[in-house]
């Protein structure tokens, strides 16, 4: 008698590592939107926060000079806008009653941007240095004044006031 | 179609109340006695084709505004990203993971170019890099199937230089199993 018999079997599991089709190259994507702010600011700093001119003889020493101020100025603002630095006497070299008249308080000036030159006033803000579009410029201002006979004795005084604007 | 019925048998091959487990045990032990055996092979095909997902814990990255001179270089605000990467390739195969900016910074007119804007990497496979506008730049490259996850800190290059504005891009992922 025949008997036909079948055995369970599974012979193989055959992955098909290797086939062309089955390994085209694929991609997969995805996206971050990216967002930096760039705010206006503006700093501004000078090397020098006094200058003391000591007594010295009008014959020897005919102008007081002072010591290069080295002035940095940093400024972010909108493209084309317009970066100042200007500077506005407290008013005129006071001792007590006695004054000597701020505009002959002159400077000279190095520097990109930076006015060669200038004299002081304490109603009308002059200007330092300006400049376009963001960035950050270095210069240097030097202050002299007229030592003569005809002042009075005194310790005189003033007080200039610096200003960024960076629209 | 079933053969003739041997000679001896009389009645029927199986009472009435034969029940069916009762049939498979007799046919499963004729099998163990039979002294030969026919076989036959059964093929199974399983196909596993490349595939490749890519998936980033943030759709979005903003650096806020700093002063220049205490942060030359500002933190994304949302911390690190993380990037997971599952790939199939054959074995060996290259899984590259990319990315490039659509664009520079961009804010109306005025631009900042992408490449101010830098990444640290960690995991396993993943580099440090610059954004570009122009090239994909490699992100992280493997070898083989897996599942990776690693992540980058992004940073942007403070300057002073920069107009006012509100810049943006988009950077475009891309993971390539070959």
């Amino acid at each position: 008698m025949k008997k036909a018999v079948w055995s369970g079997v599974i012979a193989a599991a055959v992955v098909l590592l290797g086939s062309s089709s089955a390994f085209a190259q694929q991609t997969a994507g995805a996206s971050i939107a990216v967002t930096a702010h760039v705010d206006a600011k503006a700093k501004l700093s000078l090397s020098l926060a006094t200058i003391d001119w000591p007594d010295a003889d009008p014959d020897v020493v005919t102008v007081f000079t002072s010591a290069p101020v080295t002035v940095d100025v940093k400024a972010r603002t909108s493209a084309g806008g317009n970066v100042t630095v200007t500077v506005l006497a407290s008013g005129d070299l006071t001792s007590g009653t006695d004054t000597i008249p701020v505009n002959t308080l002159t400077w000279t000036a190095g520097g990109s941007g930076f006015a060669a030159n200038g004299a002081n006033d304490k109603t009308t803000a002059q200007t330092l240095g300006t400049w376009t579009n963001s960035g950050n410029h270095s210069g240097s201002q030097t202050l002299s004044l007229p030592n003569l006979w005809s002042y009075r004795t005194g310790v005189y005084t003033v007080t200039l006031n610096y200003t960024l604007t960076a629209p | 179609m079933r053969g003739p019925r041997p000679a001896h048998a009389a009645g029927p091959a199986f009472p009435m109340r034969l029940t069916v487990p009762v049939l498979l045990l007799i046919v499963l032990v004729a099998a163990g006695s039979a002294p030969a055996a026919q076989t036959s092979n059964a093929t199974l095909n399983a196909s596993i084709n490349s595939a490749a997902r890519l998936s980033l814990s943030s759709a979005a990255l903003t650096f806020p505004d700093a002063d220049p001179d205490t942060s030359p270089s500002i933190q994304a605000a949302q911390g690190p990203i993380t990037v997971t990467a599952k790939a199939r390739t054959s074995p060996n195969g290259t899984v590259t993971l990319t990315v490039r900016a659509t664009d520079e910074l961009r804010s109306g007119l005025n631009t900042i170019p992408a490449s101010n804007i830098t990444w640290v990497a960690s995991g396993a496979g993943f580099t440090n890099g610059t954004l570009s506008a122009t090239t994909a730049q490699p992100i992280a490259t493997w070898s083989g199937s897996g599942e990776r996850t690693g992540a980058h800190t992004f940073f942007f290059r403070n300057l002073w230089s920069y107009a006012t504005g509100t810049y943006t891009l988009t950077m475009v992922y891309t993971l390539s199993a070959a």
